[in-house]
């Protein structure tokens, strides 16, 4: 009789693919990840609304929770342990420089430079802006329905971001991810769509609208969007704002085995830096690939299961045919 | 070891005729994908133009796991001469559209284990899976351009081999 079974040694994994999904911060509700019905899910199309970052480089996740024994007796021995303090650090570097990545790597508000309007002042975080032109009905996360005047302005190769005017409004702002935290009125128009995550790079352009290379992160965009032209990115050293989202890490092993790292609540905390790394081993003082840096802080969520607090889930699927 | 070289080799034959069905090689009357293995063949005195060669090379073996893990090192080799409708002129191109095949073939970097032993051949219960490429410089030899590039392809032993 044929064995249909192997004892699999411990796993092989090429690299570590990151997805991020935004935490809704008005409600703190975090983004679930199901190993149940999501454990094997197509890396090249994470479920919605898990957004992949691609590969990442020096993946390092840390527990620095304390255990303390509880002693009796004389001489004292150890009774029990109990827990002291849950905390963990995740550490990676991202390999691309997206709008996503920077504002991960970054320790607050990350922010989109807007085409600045004709005279405008200088600012430094870009100048006062063209002014926003409306997003018609019938929008969808690819495709921008525009008026063919509004729509004549871009042209394929544009980036733009999509939201709602500011009108004074307080608290977290950005639709459906939260951009920031106002505390205070502010008088900038275009601050949410300064700090929002609705941006995409514009593929086509019809005299009914933009086609968009990639869906917008929020999807379809809300009643009362507008839409700005994006030259670039800008984020600053200081700030009070943290961003917070949930985090899945996924190696694949080369049995067709999967560790996933489900993290429903991790927030930067550290400013933005970049690691230089040689794009030759040979000549070390070349040129350098710059990779952004990350280092996040996971925050605790409570298991509805059983009451727990905690920090990270750890989910493995064997390989088929393994021993378990 | 030579089910996970023959699933090596299967896989990248399998991939070329998919990616460049144009590149064959007509080897004992049969015209193939064109990918031999050296080991398999009668000895060549030069290797065939516009065909990636197999030659395997060293083994090693981790006897410390609770499967066996074995690692053959590969070698692929290929030359070209350029075509003649353009008298050799585009052997620099050649050599890099084989270049670029080699780098797809190649992923993604596993591929089932099979025992092509029996008719029809049998799929096993383990992967076998290999490392990314390492190219040699390209080598010129009057009108030849060649290249190789290393893989170390790893697989477990299942009971039985």
């Amino acid at each position: 009789m044929a064995t249909t079974w192997f004892s699999a040694p411990a796993p092989v994994a090429h690299r570590v693919r990151a997805y991020f999904a935004p935490v809704n911060r008005a409600a703190q509700t975090p983004v679930l990840f199901d190993p149940a019905e999501q454990g094997t899910f197509n890396l090249d199309a994470p479920p919605f609304p898990w957004i992949s970052l691609g590969w990442i480089d020096s993946f390092s996740r840390k527990a620095m929770s304390k255990t303390a024994p509880v002693l009796s007796g004389i001489p004292a021995v150890t009774l029990e342990q109990v827990r002291e303090t849950l905390e963990a650090q995740v550490t990676l570097q991202f390999l691309s420089w997206t709008k996503l990545t920077m504002a991960l790597a970054t320790g607050a508000q990350h922010m989109n430079v807007l085409v600045p309007a004709s005279g405008a002042a200088a600012a430094a975080d870009g100048a006062r802006a063209v002014p926003a032109v409306t997003v018609e009905s019938g929008s969808t996360a690819t495709s921008i329905a525009l008026a063919a005047t509004d729509a004549a302005t871009f042209s394929p190769g544009s980036i733009v971001a999509l939201d709602v005017d500011y009108t004074g409004q307080t608290g977290f702002v950005g639709s459906p991810v939260s951009g920031a935290y106002v505390r205070q009125a502010l008088s900038d128009v275009d601050y949410i769509r300064r700090v929002t995550f609705n941006v995409a790079l514009v593929s086509g352009v019809t005299s009914a609208g933009l086609t968009l290379v990639e869906p917008l992160p929020g999807g379809a965009p809300a009643a009362g969007s507008k839409l700005q032209a994006v030259t670039g990115f800008v984020d600053r050293e200081g700030g009070t704002f943290y961003q917070e989202w949930s985090a899945l890490f996924v190696m694949q092993g080369s049995q067709g085995e999967r560790i996933s790292f489900y993290y429903p609540r991790l927030q930067p905390m550290a400013s933005a830096q970049e690691a230089a790394a040689p794009l030759s081993g040979k000549n070390p003082g070349g040129q350098t690939r710059l990779l952004l840096k990350g280092q996040f802080l996971a925050l605790p969520v409570t298991d509805p299961l059983d009451g727990e607090r905690l920090l990270c889930y750890r989910s493995f699927v064997p390989a088929a045919n393994a021993l378990v | 070891m030579q089910n996970a070289k023959d699933s090596f080799y299967m896989a990248l034959r399998t991939r070329l005729a998919a990616l460049n069905p144009d590149r064959t090689v007509l080897l004992r009357g049969t015209v193939r994908p064109g990918i031999l293995v050296e080991e398999a063949e009668a000895p060549f005195s030069q290797p065939p133009n516009d065909v990636f060669m197999l030659r395997w090379l060293g083994l090693g073996v981790d006897l410390d796991l609770s499967s066996t893990m074995a690692a053959d090192e590969c070698e692929v080799l290929y030359q070209t001469a350029g075509t003649q409708s353009f008298g050799g002129l585009d052997r620099g191109r050649a050599l890099s559209g084989m270049d670029e095949e080699l780098v797809v073939m190649l992923q993604p970097l596993f591929t089932p284990k099979m025992n092509y032993t029996p008719t029809p051949p049998a799929v096993m219960l383990t992967h076998v899976f290999w490392s990314e490429p390492a190219f040699t410089p390209t080598v010129t030899q009057r009108d030849l351009l060649s290249r190789s590039a290393k893989v170390t392809v790893y697989s477990y032993q299942e009971q039985g081999e």
